[in-house]
């Protein structure tokens, strides 16, 4: 064995080695196909090197002819995946040049085999052995070339122009990965194929006694490319470890402020919740995880709302947020609110990813704030009424006078010999009236002074304002106050809790009659209902009182403050806070000396839909 | 003999005019002040049952007015809440009486009948006042003078002397006076002056 032979059997093994290492990448992620393209161009690189070795050792013309026209096979496989590496892993070069050099290619193959003794000689007639220095003999071909090895010769043209025009397309990128690539095919590539073609050329039609050398040419290329798809291997793996990195630590952020991430496949049906999720929702650990568990464990009520919400994201791509119950064993509840986005994959399928957390602590704080002002304003409610005590039971006193009087006159006309039968049903008829409007007064105010929870109901502003000013008759009456309506018809219905808005209102006016009071003239009140500037109900209350100093028309908000004798100075601010929790305001306006408004805008849930 | 009631509320209204008539007694049954100074005239007799808190013109200012014009006609106040100031002040404008309602049938109809028969006594004192004063209106301005100097209990020689006549003609007029007063004795001019209201210089 001389040189040669031993280097060329050593390209075929270097070349066998990497094809291998990059076929079990391959074997190991199935999607890379740079690993399979780049396994094919070492098998046929190994492959070529073998024919090559068997070519230079040939003894007679026909054996060369035969072997000369096999090693265009793995020579064709070459160019196609070198083709296909290009396109395929850097997306570069056209793909009607890279469709027309693999036609042509497979073009010459067949003329390899149809035409001649091979795609290069019509006929070997002879070998010319010729030794290189170091006692390193091998043959050359003598013959007649074949005329079809034009083919060849044009396919290799398009090779080189489709490979120049590939590494103009990456250079134009400008990312550093790009240029080098574009280097690698422009430079290395380019040179790897002329290097070829110029090696037949010179030996098969000058008749240069050169050994052929298509393999250590090709396996500079495949050795470029190998170094591509390392780095890209070495790159994925950083990748992975970044990403493993940073999955730790959003799970550490996840566990350090107990959210619970979840995600779920919607196609495949595939659920993923942290370490965390299995306790926060209670599903035992040795459950598959699915979605359908998770939702086992929201409390009925909150069930449907939660499953229409994360299906509606899904199907539209959306976002969604959500607050559920999840009942604990041993009667316990516990409030946990999401948060998810989901994202369209593919045709019909979507990923679904959401966070968790448990929010029953805040829950129960604001349970307990709206409690205590819903307790405030049930007292301020309760001593707003105690202020009217006097003309309530007026109220109450007229009806009562006028059922005794009926009563007590009808004992006596019936005492008489003939009594008026008409005269008696009508009493009786009268009597029947005053009791229910008797009853009428009592139901307003007992609903007034009861302690009830807040509700939320569909409601007529003009209604409750009607209801107030029927029940401070007597009172602004007292006060010599003369109250004119204005009262919008037609309004949307507001939602809120009737004896709440009641009570703004009884407490707007009872402050606007004490800002009259003693201030001289005729006094004025006036009470408008109107759709406001803004989406909503506006409600004002006009007096034509002293006024408000600049200076106060905030501070009269503020709990006790007061520029009255008697009072606490927390109806206002009680106000303030009905009003915000039912989504509104209240403010005051105060122009000149004279008079001031106090107005108050509630949103509607019809205007703003 | 009229019982007048005022109040705003049409039921009460109503229902105190039945219960009056039921008693036998007239009823007149107004919903507001003015409407009931408008129909009022201070010779009539009977009692007005008010109720205090009325808009505009409330039962106290009520009866400062018809205090002012004079008349017979007692006033039973009707309140929702007997509030002790409010009654205090009734009863010194000279209320018959004060009620809180709801009030029950026997005690509004014995206040009406007790308001009644002041009425009457009113009324007829009205009358004898009138008819006094009828009686002074027919007299001279010299027997005026007389009338008056007798009231302080003057001698006819002292009236003489104090209006510089002789003592025989301020006989005459002395006569003539106690003849156009209906006046048996001296004891009962100086009663009847008083009654008119003619007090002694």
């Amino acid at each position: 064995m001389n040189w040669l032979d031993a280097v060329w059997i050593a390209l075929a093994a270097a070349s066998t080695t990497l094809g291998l290492l990059h076929l079990s990448i391959w074997f190991s992620r199935r999607s890379g196909y740079g690993h399979l393209l780049f396994f094919v161009l070492s098998a046929s690189i190994a492959a070529i090197a073998v024919f090559e070795l068997m070519m230079m050792r040939s003894v007679s013309p026909d054996a060369y002819a035969t072997l000369l026209r096999w090693v265009h096979v793995p020579v064709t496989t070459a160019v196609l995946t070198m083709v296909g590496f290009v396109r395929y892993y850097f997306h570069a070069g056209r793909s009607w040049l890279a469709a027309a050099v693999c036609v042509i290619r497979l073009l010459a193959l067949a003329v390899d085999f149809s035409t001649g003794t091979n795609l290069n000689f019509a006929t070997v007639t002879a070998l010319a052995p010729h030794t290189l220095p170091g006692g390193a003999g091998f043959v050359v071909p003598v013959g007649s070339p074949n005329p079809w090895w034009a083919v060849a010769q044009i396919d290799n043209l398009l090779l080189i122009i489709f490979l120049l025009d590939a590494s103009a397309t990456l250079w134009r990128r400008g990312e550093p990965v790009a240029r080098r690539r574009a280097l690698l095919v422009g430079g290395g590539l380019v040179l790897c194929v002329v290097c070829v073609v110029g090696m037949a050329l010179l030996t098969f039609v000058g008749g240069l006694p050169l050994p052929t050398v298509v393999t250590p040419a090709f396996l500079a290329v495949a050795a470029s490319m190998g170094y591509e798809l390392g780095a890209d291997s070495l790159r994925a793996a950083q990748l992975s470890r970044d990403l493993y990195d940073s999955e730790q630590r959003s799970q550490l952020a996840a566990r350090a402020a107990g959210l619970v991430m979840w995600s779920w496949d919607a196609a495949e049906d595939e659920f993923w919740l942290n370490d965390i999720g299995w306790e926060l929702f209670g599903i035992p650990r040795r459950e598959r995880p699915r979605l359908a568990a998770l939702l086992d464990r929201i409390h009925p009520d909150d069930r449907a709302r939660a499953a229409d919400l994360i299906r509606e994201a899904v199907r539209t791509g959306g976002s969604f947020e959500v607050e559920f119950r999840v009942p604990l064993p041993g009667g316990a509840t516990r409030w946990i609110t999401t948060r998810g986005e989901a994202e369209r994959r593919g045709s019909g399928g979507a990923l679904l990813r959401a966070v968790s957390s448990d929010v029953t602590e805040r829950r129960r704080a604001e349970r307990e704030t709206a409690q205590q002002r819903n307790e405030l304003a049930h007292l301020s409610r309760v001593a707003a009424l105690g202020e009217m005590a006097g003309s309530l039971a007026h109220e109450i006193n007229q009806p009562l006078m006028a059922i005794l009087s009926n009563a007590q006159a009808a004992q006596r006309f019936m005492a008489s010999e003939h009594p008026d039968l008409g005269e008696l049903r009508a009493i009786v008829g009268d009597i029947v009236e005053d009791d229910k409007r008797a009853g009428e007064v009592i139901h307003r105010l007992r609903a007034l002074l009861r302690k009830g929870e807040v509700r939320r109901d569909a409601l007529d502003v003009n209604e409750i304002v009607a209801d107030v000013l029927r029940l401070m008759r007597n009172e602004l009456m007292n006060r010599g106050v003369v109250v004119r309506t204005e009262l919008a018809p037609g309004l949307p219905a507001l939602l809120g809790d009737r004896i709440q808005l009641q009570q703004v209102l009884l407490n707007l006016v009872m402050n606007s009659c004490d800002a009259m009071e003693g201030v001289g003239g005729s006094q004025q009140l006036v009470v408008r209902t109107r759709v406001g500037d803004g989406a909503g109900i506006e409600v004002s209350v006009c007096d034509s009182g002293r006024g408000i100093p600049a200076a106060d028309l905030e501070r009269i908000f503020q709990p006790f403050f007061t520029t009255k004798q008697h009072g606490m100075g927390l109806g206002l601010s009680v106000c303030r806070t009905i009003v915000a929790a039912h989504g509104g305001r209240l403010w005051a306006e105060s122009a000149g000396g004279r008079g001031a408004t106090l107005r108050l805008s509630l949103p509607s849930p019809r205007m703003a839909a | 003999m009229t019982v007048f009631a005022v109040d705003d509320d049409p039921s009460v209204r109503t229902g105190l005019g039945r219960l009056l008539r039921s008693a036998g007694f007239k009823a007149e049954v107004f919903a507001t002040a003015r409407a009931f100074l408008g129909a009022y005239r201070p010779d009539v007799t009977g009692c007005l049952i008010l109720d205090l808190a009325m808009p505009e013109l409330d039962g106290l200012e009520l009866q400062q007015q018809l205090a002012e014009r004079g008349g017979a006609l007692p006033i039973i106040f009707l309140t929702g809440h007997g509030d002790i100031p409010t009654s205090v002040r009734a009863m010194k404008l000279g209320a018959a009486d004060f009620l809180t309602k709801p009030v029950d049938d026997r005690a509004l109809l014995a206040a009406v009948e007790q308001a009644i028969h002041r009425s009457n006594i009113l009324q007829q004192q009205r009358r004898e006042v009138a008819d006094i004063e009828r009686r002074l209106a027919t007299l001279t301005p010299r027997e005026r003078e007389v009338l008056e100097h007798l009231l302080t209990g003057k001698l006819n020689k002292q009236i003489a002397a104090a209006l510089g006549t002789v003592e025989k003609t301020i006989k005459v007029h002395r006569a003539r006076v106690m003849h156009k007063m209906r006046a048996p004795s001296l004891a009962a001019l100086v009663r009847l002056t008083e009654r008119a209201g003619i007090a002694a210089p």
